[in-house]
């Protein structure tokens, strides 16, 4: 090595001296030279590559003639017959990945060694040749690797195989021809062969269903001889329960047994693997929750973390769907929360967040204040979320969760641990009512000591919109001016339109809001005098108490329906091309280009706080209503009533993904085809959807907005709109023929695409409009209060039996999805074993009609339920219609 | 994926770092996670006592050994349970390198076979070997016995 050492006894001393102390690349580089000398120095040379080898893993990197010079010297030493230094080569060609011009120095010496005799030679040289190779020196080893697949040796077979995972990535079409030589593999009784096998056959054929039913089938049966594999085909299994569901005559799930077996397995890893997929099961019963739910409740007191960790990870997850299955564990899950890991301390309080009762909040959060001190930001913000959560379930204990939030927003702490506090207050305003005025205040209080600008602008632009409309506006202006006063030039600005919101709503202020915007005409900033100026003029600075026009109040509090990316591009062409003229904003293109819509992930959407506020420019609903209202043959349907979550008309994986969203108007229904072109060779142009509604009798089409084009992975927007009878909850099924040009993609970098193309179509899934399209879930904060307050007049009672069904639970889900309406109070959660259960929904009804609706079910030993429905309602056509949902549904 | 292998010094100093399908603008920003996460947790954790954290969708499941921490980090497949797989190859191929929970010094002393037992053990972000008899004569190009 570079420094000599003296050996000495005690290894204390020997610390102190590193075999690569003062080590330098250009030194090493100079030492690498020893490769090229006639007689090879085996083990100097095997030092020379451990100190290339360190350079390389501290991150030290070779320029290209470095390496390339590296490489070549490296090659020579094929020549020696040293087998330690022979393994140390194969390690340094894959480190130094020389580039594809270089590697035809090393194809033969490699070559040579594949076809060897010695089989580790074999083993080595194809993960060499795997890493360095190209398509088409693929083609001429290919032969070599099928036989390798199949070799006696394990570690031949291994090295072959894993080479195989790697290429399918680079190469399918080749890798997929050594299926035969594969599925042999999987059939090999050494291990990590196995293993290795399954995983590559099972990405081969992981879009032939049929294929890895039957994968899975035979090898449930047979024998698996490593917990690694086992786990692969529990995965895999999973898979296939997925695809083919309940067994409808006999009601048993299939492959249910193998996973149960699987709980019993003597590697925990495998224990694991099961439980998490019976958890993840569609539509999992109590029945089969229960074994997997014991076993992961026995390793929350396992010694081990990691066992700690992924039981109460699972367990967390499982509370999301199935809060009552959890609940057994809660006194192990209290323990956790003084758990050295805080990772498991923070899953373990969320969890405990989601399956505690209303009764355990209080005794929770006390817990939780303790906790909060000695955590990272990164897991607060985990628990505020959950915290923000339970409080939307529990509406009446608001008061003691909002006051947690502004205690531990007056501690210290970063931004996003920040925001995700003030997005919580913010969502539990609009959500609660008896909880804005607190809010707010606890919202001013955070400004005044407040060191993020963003949140300060985004907390000032949320008290101009709601501070009105509270009953003592004036207490906030305060809070408001204070930040003219003393804050940076942005939030100043900020502060004054909010002033002027104030001025604007309420006539009584004005005189006073005039006096403090007219101070702000001296501010040193130009845009803080700029926004005193404009508001002063828009408002009537002349102090008058008059009622401000609608106009202005349009111009304040209205959002700007103009695309900012629009915007933005209309500013740019303006600055590049100067003109006399000044710049006007009608002239920016209100259409929304083709853009990726993320509502995909709509129904696990987490509740947005000042990042989207209802009036902002990015909240889903409010895209949906600026895309339709710039499409002129659709602005005279009036205002958009609701939009549904999009629902998929293709599997996932197919060359055009198409899902459709239903927009709700009074007298029309707008379907927005949102799609996705997956293939790079294909433009598509003049995109339709063919909708025919013979099974939907009372719309009829009024007209179409097809797509002009839809370039590859960008996804675009084609609209079909039909006329319904207004008032009535019309429903119907549609079928959908995707109409296109396809035109070849010349150049896939540019998405340059030839002139010519051909129709062509494609058959997408039926979807219906349904009762529940009509109804938006609205929450109420105190159900009762509400019901009260609606009074007896319009209230409709009637029984239903609803047949036998597969649990009481299943009925109560199934009722409500029936009604698309909001589950209240946490009412949607039925206990297990419980034999009756009340349910309290809300909603607004087309027309915008508020309904409430009170559910009372009960289970009979023979699985019969009945169930009593009371609806009260704004309107007694309103409450039959609810009547008349749940009798036909 | 296996994301990553790293081994650092007591000091929180890298001896050895291994990135799998990390995008090389990203590495320095684990490497000083990982450091910091052992600089906060390991101190008098015992040998091979396992430790485990989750950032985002990733986990990382850590140990120390002698002188030495150890860190492996993965996601999707290669979960806390496959890592802790992962990492009790790691250890137990180190001590049979090392013949005892390594120094400093030992560790660096042994680098080039430490090397060559990582290679075998991950490549390129998958497990290849798990026991560390069969990898301790592979590293010295012998087949494996149970052939």
């Amino acid at each position: 090595m570079a420094q000599p050492l003296v050996k000495k006894d005690d290894d204390r001393d020997d610390e102190e001296y590193s075999p690569f102390l003062g080590i330098e690349k250009g030194a090493v580089l100079q030492e690498a030279r020893v490769f090229n000398d006639p007689q090879l120095d085996a083990r100097r040379c095997s030092q020379v590559i451990t100190k290339l080898l360190y350079l390389l893993n501290q991150g030290e990197t070779f320029t290209k003639i470095e390496a390339t010079e590296v490489f070549f010297s490296v090659t020579k030493l094929f020549q020696s017959r040293d087998i330690g230094l022979r393994r140390m080569v194969y390690l340094m060609i894959k480190e130094l990945s020389p580039s594809a011009d270089e590697v035809i120095i090393v194809t033969s010496s490699l070559m040579k060694d594949m076809n060897s005799r010695t089989d580790m030679y074999r083993a080595n040289a194809i993960r060499v040749l795997c890493r360095i190779t190209d398509g088409t020196l693929l083609t001429q080893i290919e032969r070599y690797l099928k036989q390798a697949i199949v070799d006696k040796n394990p570690v031949v077979a291994s090295a072959a195989l894993v080479s195989g995972i790697h290429l399918l990535q680079t190469n399918p079409e080749i890798v997929k021809r050594w299926s035969n030589e594969v599925q042999e593999a999987v059939q090999s009784r050494a291990a990590l062969v196995q293993f290795h096998a399954l995983a590559l056959l099972h990405q081969i054929r992981q879009n032939d269903r049929l294929a890895v039913s039957k994968l899975v089938t035979s090898l449930t049966k047979g024998t698996v001889r490593s917990p690694l594999a086992q786990c692969l085909l529990i995965r895999y299994t999973s898979q296939v329960i997925r695809e083919s569901g309940v067994n409808t005559q006999t009601g048993d799930r299939p492959f249910y047994d193998y996973l149960e077996g699987c709980l019993r397995h003597k590697a925990e890893m495998v224990i694991f693997e099961a439980a998490r997929a019976i958890t993840v099961l569609s539509g999992v019963t109590t029945r089969e929750l229960t074994p997997a739910i014991t076993v992961l409740q026995l390793f929350l007191s396992s010694s081990k973390p990691v066992l700690r960790f992924a039981a109460v990870r699972t367990l967390n997850k499982v509370a999301m769907t199935h809060p009552m299955a959890v609940t057994n564990c809660n006194i192990d899950m209290e323990s956790l929360i003084s758990d050295q890991n805080r990772s498991i301390a923070t899953l373990a309080i969320t969890t405990l967040l989601k399956t505690g009762n209303e009764s355990s909040v209080d005794r929770l959060m006390k817990q939780i204040t303790n906790f909060m001190s000695d955590i990272a930001d990164e897991f607060k913000i985990v628990v505020v979320d959950a915290i923000r959560s339970l409080c939307l379930k529990f509406p009446l204990k608001y008061r003691s969760l909002m006051n947690f939030l502004s205690n531990i927003l007056r501690e210290e702490g970063g931004f996003e641990y920040k925001k995700a506090i003030v997005d919580s207050i913010v969502i539990l305003i609009r959500d609660i009512p008896d909880a804005k005025e607190s809010g707010l205040l606890h919202l001013c209080e955070f400004i005044e000591d407040c060191e993020f600008t963003y949140l300060s602008t985004q907390i000032l632009h949320f008290l101009g919109n709601e501070g009105p409309k509270t009953s003592d506006p004036s207490k906030y202006i305060r809070y408001i001016y204070n930040r003219v006063i003393l804050e940076n030039a942005t939030v100043r600005a900020s502060a004054v339109s909010t002033l002027a919101k104030f001025g604007a709503m309420i006539d009584s202020l004005k005189p006073r809001i005039f006096i403090l915007l007219r101070r702000c005409l001296f501010d040193n900033d130009d845009e803080v005098r700029d926004r005193a100026t404009l508001y002063l003029n828009t408002l009537g600075g002349d102090g008058s108490v008059v009622e401000t026009d609608k106009d202005v109040k349009e111009f304040l509090f209205g959002s700007l329906d103009i695309p900012l990316t629009n915007m933005e591009t209309s500013l740019k062409n303006y600055i590049q091309n100067p003109s006399e003229e000044p710049f006007d904003i009608n002239s920016v293109p209100k259409e929304v280009k083709s853009q990726p819509l993320v509502e995909k992930k709509a129904p696990g959407k987490k509740p947005t706080g000042l990042g989207a506020p209802p009036t902002g420019p990015t909240s889903t609903a409010d895209t949906y209503e600026r895309i339709l209202s710039s499409i002129p043959e659709f602005t005279s349907f009036g205002k958009l009533f609701k939009s549904s979550a999009p629902v998929e008309l293709t599997e996932a994986e197919t060359e055009y993904a198409v899902n459709v969203v239903k927009h709700i108007f009074d007298r029309h229904v707008v379907f927005q085809y949102n799609c996705t072109n997956t293939i790079p060779e294909q433009l598509l142009e003049n995109v339709f959807v063919i909708v025919d509604a013979s099974e939907a009798e009372e719309f009829s089409e009024v007209g179409s907005k097809p797509l002009k084009s839809l370039p590859y992975d960008t996804p675009g927007q084609t609209f079909v709109a039909f006329e319904k009878p207004e008032g009535v909850p019309a429903v119907g099924k549609f079928s959908n023929m995707l109409r296109f040009t396809v035109k070849e993609v010349v150049d896939t970098s540019t998405g340059e695409a030839e002139d010519d193309g051909v129709e062509d179509e494609y058959q997408l899934e039926d979807f219906e409009v349904v009762a529940a399209d009509y109804m938006v879930k609205v929450g109420v904060s105190n159900f009762r209060n509400a019901w009260e307050s609606m009074g007896p007049d319009f209230e409709r009672i009637d029984e239903y039996g609803l047949g036998p069904r597969e649990s009481l639970a299943e009925a109560v889900s199934t009722v409500i999805n029936l009604l698309g309406m909001q589950p209240c109070e946490g009412t949607e959660v039925v206990p297990s074993n419980s034999r009756s259960h009340s349910c309290l929904l809300s909603g607004l009804y087309i027309g915008n009609m508020k309904v409430l609706v009170r559910l009372s079910f009960g289970i009979d030993a023979s699985k019969e339920v009945a169930m009593k429905l009371a609806v009260r309602s704004e309107d007694e056509n309103v409450s039959d219609t609810i009547h008349d949902i749940v009798a036909s549904g | 994926m296996l994301l990553a292998v790293l081994i650092a010094n007591s000091e929180g100093n890298i001896l050895v770092e291994r990135f799998n399908g990390v995008p090389a603008e990203e590495r320095l920003h684990w490497r000083s996670f990982l450091v910091k996460l052992g600089a906060d947790n390991l101190k008098g954790v015992k040998n091979e006592e396992l430790l485990v954290a989750s950032h985002k969708s990733v986990f990382i499941v850590y140990t120390v050994l002698g002188d030495v921490s150890i860190f492996v980090v993965g996601k999707d497949e290669y979960d806390e349970l496959a890592l802790a797989e992962a990492i009790f190859v790691i250890t137990s191929a180190l001590k049979d390198v090392c013949g005892k929970p390594p120094t400093e010094r030992l560790f660096l002393d042994k680098y080039g076979k430490i090397c060559l037992c990582l290679d075998e053990i991950v490549w390129k972000g998958l497990l290849e070997n798990t026991d560390k008899e069969r990898i301790k004569r592979l590293v010295r190009l012998k087949p494996p016995t149970e052939f």
